[in-house]
């Protein structure tokens, strides 16, 4: 095979090309049409369904020219096809003819019409009328979840959802039971499906066996109209298609893109869109009026707003600060900071869930993942450090995986909880959270030795007296043994206390290894939020601003401002310490509330209420991962009387009268950071700071302390309010708390009792589970669910009461 | 929260016996460490034989367990292969051919010979719990048809006296 | 000549008389004016009418929302929303079509895979507002309560030519 150039002829049409290829990709590549249904381009090959049979000349004289499946046909030179010859055409006949005794004519019912595989080369291949006379096999439904609906009855056995869930999503969850007539697609006992990629099999599924459940019925495909969007729940940015009718959002599907998310889509950023129309979705602009609220226009709204906020700006003495979310877009971001400097302050932050800014200078122009995403699978060695990488970013998860399995890319965590990954992990360390800076000096210490080097200064007289276990020792060989290597800062590494240490350790881990660094971030657009200034140390593109640093996230929301104005964030759930956050918030005078959603809790704190759009009904551009800039349209009108939120800060900025606010479509936002902007390729590794490890690595009291992190379907008020996706089997969690045997005995906790848990002065009730992938002194209890919202931040104490 | 069905994890449960693990060593001896599901079919054939005759999702899950393969990967083989059992069966399960030869040479009237003695059809198990008959595809014994298999032994040459005799014989 | 000939023929006036010969001859010939609206005229049982949605002989609406009509429409005169019921089934939320968009083409009809849009014999209406001319689901349907008897008829009639 390899590299062999053959040449092939099909239907009289020469082709060169390498050999071993299997024929129907040759005939995809020039556009040679085969009919195929168990044949996809991203799965391994079955060639059971017998539809791409074509036919081949035959090698000797005399010999009757066989017909072969295109799928499963590596072709060797001097070869020759035909795809439409009688024989051909007969052999496909044929095969349709059997695959349409089976199945059902419910075309007009069915959720796939008009975009089925099955309906459309019956349209080619199959007859007006079938012999076939005997009675039609029916097949019992399965439930598999609240994302996927089935009839099992039009299924044709293609088993590229078999294939998906092994090859793909890496759980094999689906499979073929029975045989001949008997066979029938399902889970085993019939469990819901978990993947985080699970309704990839939507797409794939040729008829209409496997479609959508919340999309069920609703729609047909042919009067949906397509919108080129972009995803906004991770730091992928997958390219998506909106498509919509009658001015709503009906459906999402993934967007082909090689370099990002290839052909698949994260259940997240398909399912998202269910919260458009959400009954807890903000219609009109609202004030608060001597305590009660009052529906208003926007006019008088952003009068009112300004009218107050120019009585606390004229005194200089007065601090405002903006949060915005991490998926806010690029042009959003960078109106708001330019209206927060406007008024001489720098108090703007999108790093809300972070709690370590004390080296925050140090931080790269915006978080990079190192290595771009289709480069992945060309890794040897990755250190996953807090990550729940499929969980967080499912496609990045997904192309991690592909390395191991294709590369044999070694994977190593270290976490304060073991996550149950789709690949194998070869080194676990899975330690209390604040031992996990100790296990990367271990491992740095290691690197030393195997370099022969001498510890930096600072980090010398914590690990002297250090020994190097096991599993640090094949940690650092295994990334020093790697050509490409690559350590990951994953999600829940910026809410550690020490996290400046854990940052500056593992820099040095990638120094010593000759690795790489990246950061992968919540949000889908925290690169973009960084680049455009929304930090209170940069400006826009990066400009410091060394002489008046504004105050960061934590600071914001630990010393009472006189007025906050709030971007897409939900404070009692998407900050660090959500019970910190709702006091200082109520003991502010003025805050404003730009959201698309309301809840109680919201007009507990906020003054006004500004109705902004979700991602899919604004224009924008979100900056990924990887740095690369995606602009995309609204794919429907906003809600109401929402409004884009770039549209408001703009019209906000006029009022306060700010200088160079002219400006008549995002793209003109965009385009005046874009003219200042120089991409420039980066090492996020960071220079030594010595003075950081001056107090040692702290030192853990045995109290046991509550670990968390944001289950994958709580990560933005979108998300939380896609029903479907709350009911998924990933989102059990929500209501529990963990630990594992050994604390449960101390605690004097059993399995599925309801305990109260006391954080500071609030508390939630939780279900007990034990579960050995929680580290000794620790309680898992995840953020950003309903339960938390009265609980402090994470990585401190709580106490327990039944 | 990992769910039944992703649940990798290995181990023994006590669905199965000490014996039948034993067994199943043996098998997953003849394999390289990392190529454990090889020893599926054999496993579930110990199995069955443990479990008088027939498998549950129980002894499934257990071996899916014990393989550290995935419970549909265990179901799917199990229900593939028509010699292992998913319903109680009788001491007895014969098993007679109706594939081409069998029937050309007439399994027909043994079957309802054997339902006339019996008064089961194929599927069927008698109310003592004796015998189950099943109908069966080809077992590669052509040249003996009509034939039947009870357990291990194959019957050829049937005649309703022979499958008489073979009754009578079997308690 | 001519001149006398035309002199003569317009001295007695044997244009006029013509032309009152082909009046006098109508006069008492069979009268073909149809006395509308106390008399109409005969009907095919094709003929294409107000719209109807029908039901089966159980109650149960035949609508299954597949939308081919609307899709097939040339005048984009229908407008179907859908979702699921309660009880499992693809049923219509809404269904209007717009009576003065309608061409009464007849392909919505041709299109229905389950006889459920169908035109009737029906095309004495009128509506003083749009709205009036805006058939609903409500409207369609209880045209198709109706005049089933007659849809069914002519249905029946048909089904030999199909």
């Amino acid at each position: 095979m390899g590299d062999k150039k053959v040449t092939i002829e099909v239907n009289g049409q020469e082709i060169e090309t390498q050999a071993g290829r299997m024929l129907i990709e040759i005939a995809d590549e020039v556009g040679i049409p085969v009919p195929r249904f168990c044949y996809h381009k991203k799965l391994s090959v079955a060639a059971n369904c017998r539809m791409c049979l074509v036919e081949m000349q035959a090698m000797r004289e005399g010999m009757e020219n066989p017909v072969v499946p295109a799928c499963a046909t590596p072709i060797g030179d001097g070869m020759k096809f035909y795809t439409k010859s009688p024989k051909a055409i007969a052999a496909q006949k044929g095969v349709m003819e059997f695959l349409l005794i089976n199945h059902p004519l419910d075309c007009p019912i069915c959720d796939q019409g008009g975009e089925c595989e099955l309906q459309d080369i019956a349209i080619g291949y199959g007859e007006g009328y079938s012999q076939y006379t005997e009675a039609k096999r029916v097949v019992k439904n399965k439930d598999l979840g609240p994302l996927i609906a089935t009839d099992m009855t039009r299924c044709i056995h293609c088993t590229r959802c078999v294939r998906f869930g092994e090859e793909i999503a890496g759980t094999r969850e689906l499979g073929m039971i029975g045989r001949g007539e008997h066979t029938e697609i399902t889970t085993y006992l019939e469990h819901s499906i978990s993947s985080e990629m699970s309704a990839n099999v939507i797409d794939l599924c040729p008829v209409g066996a496997l479609t959508s459940k919340p999309f069920r019925y609703s729609a047909r495909s042919w009067e949906l109209n397509n919108v080129d969007a972009i995803a906004a729940h991770d730091c992928v940015g997958s390219n998506i298609i909106v498509q919509t009718l009658h001015n709503k959002v009906k459906r999402v599907l993934p967007r082909e893109n090689e370099a990002l998310n290839e052909v698949w889509l994260s259940d997240r950023d398909r399912f998202s869109y269910l919260s458009q129309t959400h009954t807890e979705r903000l219609e009109t602009p609202m004030i608060k009026k001597g305590g009660e609220w009052q529906c208003c226009d926007w006019n008088t709204a952003l009068t009112t707003l300004v009218a107050e906020l120019d009585i606390l700006v004229k005194d200089k003495k007065n601090t405002i600060g903006a949060l915005l979310s991490p998926s806010s877009t690029l042009e959003e971001g960078y109106l708001l900071q330019k209206i927060v400097r406007g008024m001489g302050q720098h108090n703007i932050d999108f790093r809300i869930r972070q709690q370590d800014f004390s080296q925050q200078t140090l931080d790269p122009l915006y978080p990079h993942l190192g290595v771009n995403i289709d480069d992945i699978s060309t890794l040897d060695a990755v250190m996953l450090i807090g990550s729940n990488i499929h969980k967080d970013q499912p496609i990045i998860g997904h192309r991690l995986r592909q390395a191991v399995l294709k590369n044999d890319t070694k994977v190593m965590a270290v976490s304060h909880r073991q996550y149950s990954f789709h690949f194998p992990v070869t080194e676990n360390i899975i330690v209390h959270p604040q031992r996990i800076a100790l296990q990367l000096a271990g491992i740095a210490k290691a690197l030393l030795t195997l370099n022969n080097a001498s510890a930096p200064t600072g980090l010398k007289e914590v690990i002297d007296d250090m020994l190097i276990t096991d599993i640090q020792q094949k940690m650092a060989e295994k990334l020093q043994a790697a050509k490409r290597g690559h350590l990951i800062l994953g999600n829940m590494i910026y809410g550690l206390e020490d996290y400046a240490q854990i940052r500056m350790l593992a820099s040095l881990i990638a120094s010593l290894s000759e690795c790489n660094i990246g950061y992968l971030t919540e949000g889908a657009n925290a690169a973009g939020l960084a680049i455009a200034g929304c930090l209170p140390h940069r400006k826009e593109v990066g400009k410091e601003n060394n002489q008046d640093v504004g105050l960061h996230a934590q600071e914001m929301l630990s010393k009472t401002l006189d007025a906050y104005i709030l971007l897409g964030i939900e404070p009692e759930l998407d900050t660090l310490n959500p019970q910190q956050a709702i006091n200082t918030l109520t003991a502010s005078s003025m805050v404003v509330v730009m959201n698309a959603f309301v809840t109680d809790t919201m007009k507990q704190y906020a003054n006004i209420l500004l109705p902004i759009s979700t991602p899919l009904e604004t224009s924008g551009t979100f900056v990924n991962t990887n740095g690369m800039w995606q602009s995309f349209t609204g794919a429907v009108s906003p809600y109401k009387e929402a409004r884009p939120a770039w549209k408001v800060l703009r019209v906000l900025g006029n009022l306060f009268e700010l200088d160079d606010f002219d400006y008549r479509s995002s793209e003109e936002v965009k385009e005046s950071i874009a003219s200042k902007y120089t991409a420039e390729k980066f090492d996020n590794r960071i220079i030594w700071q010595e003075h950081l490890f001056e107090n040692r690595i702290n030192n853990v009291n045995n109290e046991p302390i509550r670990i968390s992190d944001v289950p994958g379907y709580a990560i933005d008020a979108m998300v939380r309010r896609a029903d479907a996706l709350q009911d998924s089997l990933d989102m059990q969690i929500a209501d529990k708390v963990l630990m594992n045997e050994k604390l449960a005995q101390v605690l004097q906790c059993h399995a599925d009792n309801i305990v109260e848990v006391e954080q500071l002065e609030g508390s939630g009730k939780f279900i007990v589970a034990i579960d050995e992938s929680i580290p000794d002194d620790c309680i898992y209890i995840p953020s950003a669910v309903a339960a938390t919202t009265n609980l402090a931040a994470p990585f401190s104490t709580v106490s327990i009461k039944e | 929260m990992s769910t039944q069905s992703t649940d990798l994890s290995e181990g023994k449960s006590d669905v199965l016996s000490e014996q039948t693990y034993a067994e199943i060593d043996q098998w997953l001896k003849k394999y390289p460490p990392e190529q454990k599901k090889s020893a599926v079919m054999a496993a579930l054939r110990i199995a069955q034989d443990e479990n008088k005759g027939y498998l549950t999702t129980d002894i499934i899950s257990a071996i899916a367990k014990y393989l550290a393969i995935p419970a549909i990967e265990v179901q799917e083989v199990a229900t593939f292969y028509s010699m292992y059992e998913h319903n109680p069966v009788g001491k007895h399960k014969i098993c007679v051919c109706t594939n081409i030869s069998c029937m050309l040479n007439g399994s027909e009237h043994i079957l309802d010979y054997i339902y006339e003695r019996l008064g089961i059809k194929p599927g069927e198990t008698t109310k003592d719990g004796k015998f189950t008959l099943k109908e069966v595809e080809c077992l590669g014994a052509c040249v003996g048809a009509p034939m039947l298999q009870v357990g291990k032994e194959y019957h050829e040459y049937l005649t309703p006296e022979k499958v008489d005799a073979l009754l009578s014989r079997l308690d | 000549m001519g001149g006398m000939t035309r002199f003569f023929k317009s001295l007695f006036l044997v244009e006029l008389l013509k032309g009152m010969r082909l009046t006098g001859r109508y006069l008492f010939s069979k009268k073909i004016t149809v006395q509308y609206p106390e008399e109409k005229t005969p009907q095919s049982h094709r003929f294409r009418g107000k719209h109807a949605l029908r039901r089966y002989a159980n109650g149960e609406e035949r609508c299954i929302a597949c939308k081919l009509c609307e899709a097939v429409c040339p005048a984009l005169a229908i407008t179907i929303e859908s979702e699921q019921r309660d009880d499992g089934s693809r049923r219509t939320t809404r269904y209007d079509i717009d009576l003065s968009k309608c061409i009464f083409c007849g392909f919505c009809e041709e299109s229905c895979p389950v006889d459920s849009i169908v035109e009737t014999r029906e095309y004495e209406y009128h509506g003083e507002t749009r709205e009036d001319l805006l058939m609903t689901k409500e409207k369609l349907l209880a045209m198709g309560d109706k005049y089933e008897e007659e849809i069914a008829a002519d249905r029946a009639k048909d089904a030999i030519y199909r």
